[in-house]
């Protein structure tokens, strides 16, 4: 079975230029935060912000200082509750700032095995689906798959 | 006490000191380097000559990994994503303190190999320290992204730097007798060697890769191909550095997944690394503090003097502005893990020279260590990054 065939076509995605604000208000209702594919005006996928994506506020250069492993103070979380964020920021920091350009997709055309191993081996519960030019086309959540085989099994 | 008593007292307390240097705002490093030295055979006496023999094979792995992950910055996309003015002064700066280091020390009749070694170690900085000082006064601005972005890549270069230069010093070292084309003959053939192993080995690394379904098997084959690479290197007298942080380069630009081989290694290395502070603070030889005047006083100046002509000629090239001309070199001072490194490398490959170059460039971390951070606020006071 493909991708395509149990992906969520449905997808809320962002452009680089959209506020942090914007996605804020975009995504209050959710009863958590999704990952939200980042794309271009052709819907190519540059990046995904995923809810670890809201550190870079709280610690800003994160992803370039990671590639230096003696860059880090300590590998403590970051407090959260201990930083002072300006009003002004939610209109200041755009997506561009703050997303994961360490994109894990998948083709829309592979097999749903290659899609759970994937999201297994990166540890993601879910990932963007692109056709073959790149261009996002839906989600895939371990959640369709294991609703897939539930599905076949009569569970549901 | 034995070797496993010693690793883990070295782990327990290593995490306390590590702790207690965050209350203190001072980078993790530079408490396992005291520890170290509290530890050592000059003071406590709890790290044996046993444990130190072992300190070689501890700072290979080390060094290894340190050098693959910082070798993860040597792709077009990261070179896209700096941009052109962290690019020319990351280099610039990198080679101005190499240059004008080992030109102060020719002049003060420093051997020329020690003068090179000196000179590429000069090159480091120190990102711990200097992210420390950024985040405690919540400097935002251009010139902190630019200085974040020189910070996070001058260590590649200085790497790279340090390589080419211990080929060339242990040329010059080992074939005093020699002519200069065999001296750099033998260079040419570690550098070449490096980057053959490196480049196989990444291509493996990566192809392979590419079958792994879970993050047990992609941790254990990410060690084992590093290993490997390192192993052989060592084997060859090649260049660890240059040969892990080729791997990584290769890798980084094969794969378009590459980075989970290098996230992979975030669940390991932090104790690697504690464990080779650690001993590298317990390897200095205190009583050698007492000779390294001179050649601490001239290594120290020059190299702020390299820093500073560094960035203010690559900042020039790259149309930057005054602020980033004048005052980014001082957040360049602080240096600690990576000289620290290179000077461990330095001590194994020279054997009395070695002693003296990690003495001096140990003392003058924990000196850099001391008055960096000051240089750094002065230059976001400056460049008006602190808002409060």
């Amino acid at each position: 079975m493909q991708v395509k065939d149990i992906m969520q076509s449905n997808v809320r995605s962002v452009k680089k230029g959209t506020t942090l604000s914007q996605l804020l208000i975009s995504f209050k209702d959710f009863h958590s935060f999704p990952i939200v594919p980042v794309v271009d005006q052709e819907m190519v996928l540059l990046g995904t912000v995923h809810i670890c994506s809201f550190f870079e506020i709280f610690q800003p250069h994160q992803d370039l200082l990671m590639r230096n492993p003696l860059s880090m103070i300590s590998r403590e979380p970051t407090d959260i509750f201990n930083v002072d964020i300006e009003e002004g920021m939610g209109f200041l920091i755009i997506m561009a700032d703050i997303m994961d350009t360490k994109i894990v997709k998948i083709e829309q055309s592979a097999d749903i095995r290659k899609a759970f191993d994937l999201m297994q081996l990166h540890q993601k519960t879910a990932i963007p689906v692109v056709d073959d030019q790149k261009k996002l086309v839906g989600i895939i959540s371990i959640f369709d798959i294991v609703m897939k085989i539930f599905h076949e099994k009569g569970l549901i | 006490m034995n070797i496993i008593l010693g690793v883990g007292i070295i782990l327990v307390f290593g995490l306390l000191s590590g702790k207690l240097a965050e209350k203190v705002k001072t980078p993790a490093i530079t408490a396992y380097l005291l520890l170290g030295i509290v530890f050592g055979p000059f003071m406590l006496g709890f790290i044996s000559e046993d444990m130190l023999k072992v300190s070689g094979t501890i700072s290979n792995i080390a060094l290894s990994l340190i050098a693959f992950s910082i070798g993860q910055n040597f792709s077009g996309k990261i070179f896209r994503q700096v941009g052109k003015q962290v690019m020319w002064i990351s280099i610039l700066e990198a080679v101005g303190a190499w240059l004008i280091t080992l030109i102060g020390l020719l002049f003060f009749k420093v051997p020329a190999y020690m003068a090179l070694i000196f000179g590429a170690i000069a090159a480091a900085s120190a990102p711990a320290a200097i992210i420390m000082v950024v985040r405690e006064y919540k400097a935002r601005g251009q010139f902190v992204d630019i200085l974040m972005g020189v910070v996070a890549l001058d260590d590649a270069w200085g790497l790279i730097i340090f390589s080419l230069s211990l080929a060339v010093a242990k040329a010059m070292y080992l074939d005093l007798s020699s002519s200069l084309g065999s001296m750099l003959m033998g260079a040419v053939i570690e550098i070449a060697g490096s980057f053959l192993v490196g480049g196989v080995l990444g291509i493996i690394l990566s192809r392979i890769g590419l079958f792994l379904k879970n993050q047990t098997d992609l941790l254990i084959w990410t060690i084992g191909v590093i290993f490997v690479a390192t192993g052989i290197a060592l084997h060859f007298h090649f260049s660890v550095l240059l040969t892990s942080m080729f791997l990584a380069a290769v890798v980084v630009n094969l794969n378009n997944e590459s980075f989970k081989f290098f996230d992979i290694l975030n669940h390991i290395d932090w104790p690697i690394y504690l464990i080779f502070f650690v001993l590298a603070g317990a390897s200095l030889e205190i009583d050698l503090l007492s000779k390294i005047g001179v050649i601490g006083i001239v290594y120290m100046i020059f190299r702020i003097v390299g820093k500073f002509l560094g960035t203010y000629l690559g900042a020039h090239i790259a149309k930057s502005d005054d602020d980033v001309k004048k005052y980014l070199s001082l957040g360049l001072l602080p240096q600690a893990g990576v000289a620290l490194g290179m000077a461990l490398i330095a001590k194994e490959q020279f054997p009395q020279a070695g002693n003296i170059i990690f003495t001096t460039v140990a003392a003058t971390t924990v000196i850099y260590e001391i008055i960096g951070p000051f240089f750094v606020k002065l230059a976001l006071h400056k460049t008006n990054q602190i808002h409060n």
